[in-house]
């Protein structure tokens, strides 16, 4: 019987293959996880009193958190103005801000004016906006439409702005309508910048929800945390933290995935 | 479309904001004096804080909070992000958390702060260096993941040891990823300045504005949120400057 020869296994074949797992990704990763959360658990039991947050105090409850009504109740208002502001604040800033980018009389008349709310930090104008809309939900909506229209609106217009002058001069050659060049050309080559700007918007749109629930006391993700932690529950309130930055995270993965399937030219890395 | 020419450019620019501060006066004449203030009137109540002293106290206060937690936050953050860069397991290993506290919204962690730490000016120190140091780092770590690894082994091969590595090669490499970063923890900083002082004690700035609207004094809150707005444009501009002095640096990948 002709047997294959095997490779040796030896300490010389086998040190390597110990070593390639050490240092696999995943491993290193996993370890960091565990020794966070254990630096994390650790500190809290020895230098914090009983009510902060833990992991195993998180772990202890999160299923009851999760499964509360009123919980899911929270979080889905929350996930919901954001959604909503997010939607209303694309179709309006891409409107500006093509507007914007294509006519440079709207460019400059307006540039000063998004520019500078884009530059306010949302928070600022928080008191404003309940004088006018009441302490309820309406002032949550328009803190997250104010947080996240204009950076959608600047990223439209520097999206307008870069189409290449050479496929509107074709357009026009071929004596193409104003509609027809909006959406099949300025439209499409605009895209990626969209993209970026609802990226940068999504965030901006959930500090935005949570900031305008911990001043308006109205039900959501924020209130939650806010009266939670006020009551020294820390691990309930942590749980809807945890929520907000899996949403986060999630619509960043969902985003990145669109723009591989659907726009794998514009990728930028 | 002809180039306009530089005159009818500034024509146009100042009629919009000649067109902003009409319709700012006329809105607020025509509304009631709760819902918005006038232009005249916001000037008139600015000047008057201005007179007072309060505007300037208030904005040191401001600035003071704003300063300490941003440079605590460049000084940790950019160090570490360095350190990422040099030593590969250890990004490997800490790249998705960096990555996931750049997405968390900071603002959620405030209430705990608040009942962990009480009113002071450590907690709203802490608030501004959580909403700046993530920034900072994630780009420097981002700007590390891009580094070639044909850099430093041409540094090794000519001798060249640790310091000089991290003095040639390192550092001016991952600087202008980093000053991305840090107009990002400007921006977001300041963000982090006035959530502080709504949220923890009340002080500076954000205490002018919570003033105005429990008092009914729209012109005294417009004055205070017109000041952070200039402040915002004027720190964003500082934020751009920094990035692009930088940005020369980077060369081929940009």
């Amino acid at each position: 019987m002709t047997a294959p020869v095997l490779p040796e296994t030896g300490p010389a074949a086998a040190r390597p293959l110990w070593r390639d797992w050490i240092e696999s990704p995943l491993f290193l990763k996993s370890t960091a996880g565990i020794v966070l959360l254990l630096l994390w658990e650790g500190t809290v039991r020895a230098f914090a009193p009983s009510y902060v947050a833990r992991p195993s105090g998180i772990v202890r409850i999160f299923t009851t958190v999760i499964g509360d009504p009123q919980f899911l109740a929270a979080a889905g208002a929350t996930l919901w103005a954001v959604a909503k502001g997010l939607l209303v604040s694309l179709v309006l800033g891409t409107l500006v801000g093509f507007a914007m980018g294509r006519i440079n009389m709207m460019e400059r008349g307006l540039r000063y004016y998004v520019n500078s709310l884009f530059a306010t930090p949302m928070v600022a104008i928080l008191p404003l906006v309940t004088l006018w809309f009441g302490y309820n939900a309406d002032a949550r909506f328009a803190i997250v439409v104010f947080a996240a229209f204009f950076s959608i609106t600047i990223n439209a217009c520097d999206g307008a702005r870069s189409v290449p002058l050479e496929y509107l001069e074709v357009a026009n050659s071929f004596r193409a309508r104003p509609f027809h060049t909006l959406f099949d050309i300025i439209f499409p080559a605009s895209l990626p910048y969209l993209l970026a700007g609802v990226r940068l918007a999504a965030g901006r749109a959930l500090v935005g929800a949570v900031v305008a629930e911990f001043f308006v006391s109205i039900p959501g993700l924020g209130y939650y945390i806010l009266y939670n932690s006020r009551t020294f529950k820390h691990n309930e309130a942590f749980v809807a933290v945890i929520v907000l930055v899996a949403a986060g995270v999630s619509f960043e993965v969902l985003m990145n995935w669109l723009t591989r399937r659907y726009l794998p030219w514009s990728r930028r890395d | 479309m002809s180039a306009p020419t530089r005159g009818t450019r500034y024509i146009t620019v100042i009629v919009s904001l000649l067109a902003g501060a009409a319709v700012w006066e006329v809105a607020g004449h025509l509304t009631t004096e709760a819902f918005w203030a006038p232009l005249s009137a916001t000037l008139q109540s600015l000047a008057e804080f201005a007179r007072g002293g309060v505007l300037l106290r208030q904005a040191e206060n401001s600035f003071r909070l704003y300063l300490s937690g941003l440079a605590l936050a460049i000084v940790t953050g950019a160090p570490v992000g360095m350190l990422l860069a040099r030593v590969r397991w250890l990004r490997v290993a800490l790249e998705n958390y960096i990555m996931m506290l750049y997405a968390t919204p900071m603002v959620a962690l405030i209430p705990f702060i608040l009942s962990m730490m009480g009113f002071g000016f450590a907690p709203k120190v802490l608030v501004v260096f959580l909403f700046a140091v993530f920034p900072v780092l994630y780009n420097t770590v981002e700007g590390a993941r891009s580094i070639r690894p044909e850099l430093i082994e041409v540094a090794h091969s000519f001798r060249s040891n640790e310091w000089r590595l991290w003095c040639d090669v390192l550092i001016p490499y991952t600087l202008p990823f980093m000053m991305t970063g840090v107009r990002q923890a400007i921006a977001r900083g300041l963000v982090g300045m006035v959530a502080a002082e709504f949220f923890l004690s009340p002080s500076g700035l954000g205490q002018m504005i919570m003033m105005g609207s429990q008092n009914f004094d729209t012109a005294g809150m417009l004055a205070a949120i017109l000041i952070i707005v200039l402040l915002g444009v004027g720190l964003m501009d500082l934020g751009r400057f920094l990035e692009n002095r930088f940005a020369a640096w980077r060369g081929y990948n940009r």
